[in-house]
């Protein structure tokens, strides 16, 4: 198969560009062949029209009838635990490093800068060591 | 204003008088006057004193305290023949009147403000020095001084900054701060520069050779002992003391309006 995630009512997506960037909502219905209507309850999405490019799909999903209202939405949410599912991604994870290397300040940035230096000082001696030994 | 009176909204400068009622709450008495579109009251100072009756209530005179202010004085006089003494004004009339009457400009009541210190920088913060021969190192500061400029040292051991002071227009503050012991009271006075010798006549043709030492004996006995102070506070911290001998960069991808300091 090529694909293995589909966009699908009820697919948990993340929302890559725009007003909401950086959240996750969950596809509530296909308005047409390039929009989403979408609803985050949890997050602080308001039901609206995404277009399939803002948003990439994630793993997760739950089962949810075609145009269901958001109060079932987030009580399917809850149900499935999605939110704790959704931070244990790598997607996830990836997004908090992101939001936290913005924030570092010029002292931490400093230190980031050193350990990054020792340890690729560690794995250059090592690789000489192991080449020598070869 | 008094504590029975409250502002009367609507109204421009218009207080009433509130009173207790039976129930022990304040109640406004009922407002005479009222505004007109644009702001102006519609009735006058006179039609709301007649309106309130103000005529039908007690006048209270106050009298008038008056206050004796000596206007001359006595000076005593030499001579046998010249009476003794003499009524001399305190205020004496000017000699001259100028010819025209010129204005006078106003009275200038501004005052200079001690410079606002931002908010960011703390003493103890570490900061980035934008300009001058430092420019891009990494600085502690020590305080602010009362002409406003920021007093700064590396500390000299680490970076090689001396006891200077900046002007907090050129400088970064970062949210690093270094918890520092009570320093020795420095003020402005020991930067200020002296003074070229005068010319005088009598040694123009004499060569100064020596010459005095760049920087002040009394500047590096106070470096030592403040940096006696600062070093420690920095070597507690973990990698600091390496933050500050190193140099603030911009490289490839990083753009300061970006960055968070």
């Amino acid at each position: 198969m090529l694909y293995q995630r589909y966009i699908e009512i009820g697919r948990v997506c993340y929302i890559r560009l725009g007003d909401h960037a950086g959240k996750t909502c969950v596809v509530v219905d296909m308005v047409d062949q390039k929009h989403l209507l979408v609803d985050g309850p949890e997050t602080g999405v308001p039901r609206c029209v995404l277009r399939l490019n803002q948003v990439a799909i994630t793993d997760l999903k739950i089962t949810i009838p075609r145009g269901c209202k958001t109060k079932k939405v987030r009580v399917e949410l809850t149900k499935a635990n999605i939110p704790a599912k959704f931070a244990k991604t790598s997607l996830a994870k990836k997004a908090a490093a992101k939001v936290a290397k913005a924030n570092l300040g010029d002292f931490e940035r400093f230190q980031v800068r050193v350990a990054k230096t020792l340890r690729n000082r560690k794995i250059r001696t090592t690789v000489r060591k192991m080449k020598k030994s070869s | 204003k008094q504590w029975y009176q409250r502002r009367v909204r609507g109204v421009l400068n218009y207080y009433t008088n509130y009173y207790y009622k039976s129930n022990l709450r304040m109640v406004a008495h009922k407002v005479r006057n009222s505004t007109l579109p644009g702001g102006v009251p519609k009735l006058s100072r006179s039609a709301v004193y007649r309106k309130r009756a103000l005529y039908k209530r007690a006048k209270v005179q106050v009298a008038a305290v008056k206050v004796d202010v000596a206007s001359t004085k006595t000076k005593q006089v030499q001579g046998e023949k010249n009476g003794g003494n003499r009524q001399v004004p305190l205020q004496k009339q000017p000699r001259f009147y100028p010819t025209v009457d010129s204005k006078k400009p106003l009275n200038n009541r501004k005052s200079p403000k001690p410079t606002k210190l931002r908010g960011s920088i703390v003493p103890g913060s570490v900061v980035i020095l934008l300009a001058g021969v430092h420019r891009g190192k990494r600085v502690v500061v020590l305080k602010q001084l009362p002409s406003g400029l920021l007093l700064v040292s590396g500390p000299y051991k680490i970076n090689g900054v001396p006891l200077r002071r900046v002007d907090q227009a050129y400088v970064i503050a970062t949210s690093t701060v270094v918890d520092l012991p009570a320093l020795p009271e420095i003020g402005d006075a020991i930067f200020k520069r002296k003074g070229k010798p005068t010319k005088n006549e009598k040694e123009m043709f004499i060569d100064n050779t020596t010459e005095e030492p760049k920087i002040s004996a009394e500047k590096i006995a106070l470096q030592k002992e403040v940096d006696a102070l600062v070093v420690p506070a920095v070597k507690k911290v973990a990698m600091l003391q390496s933050y500050l001998k190193s140099k603030f960069t911009l490289s490839k991808g990083v753009y300061p309006h970006d960055l968070k300091f």
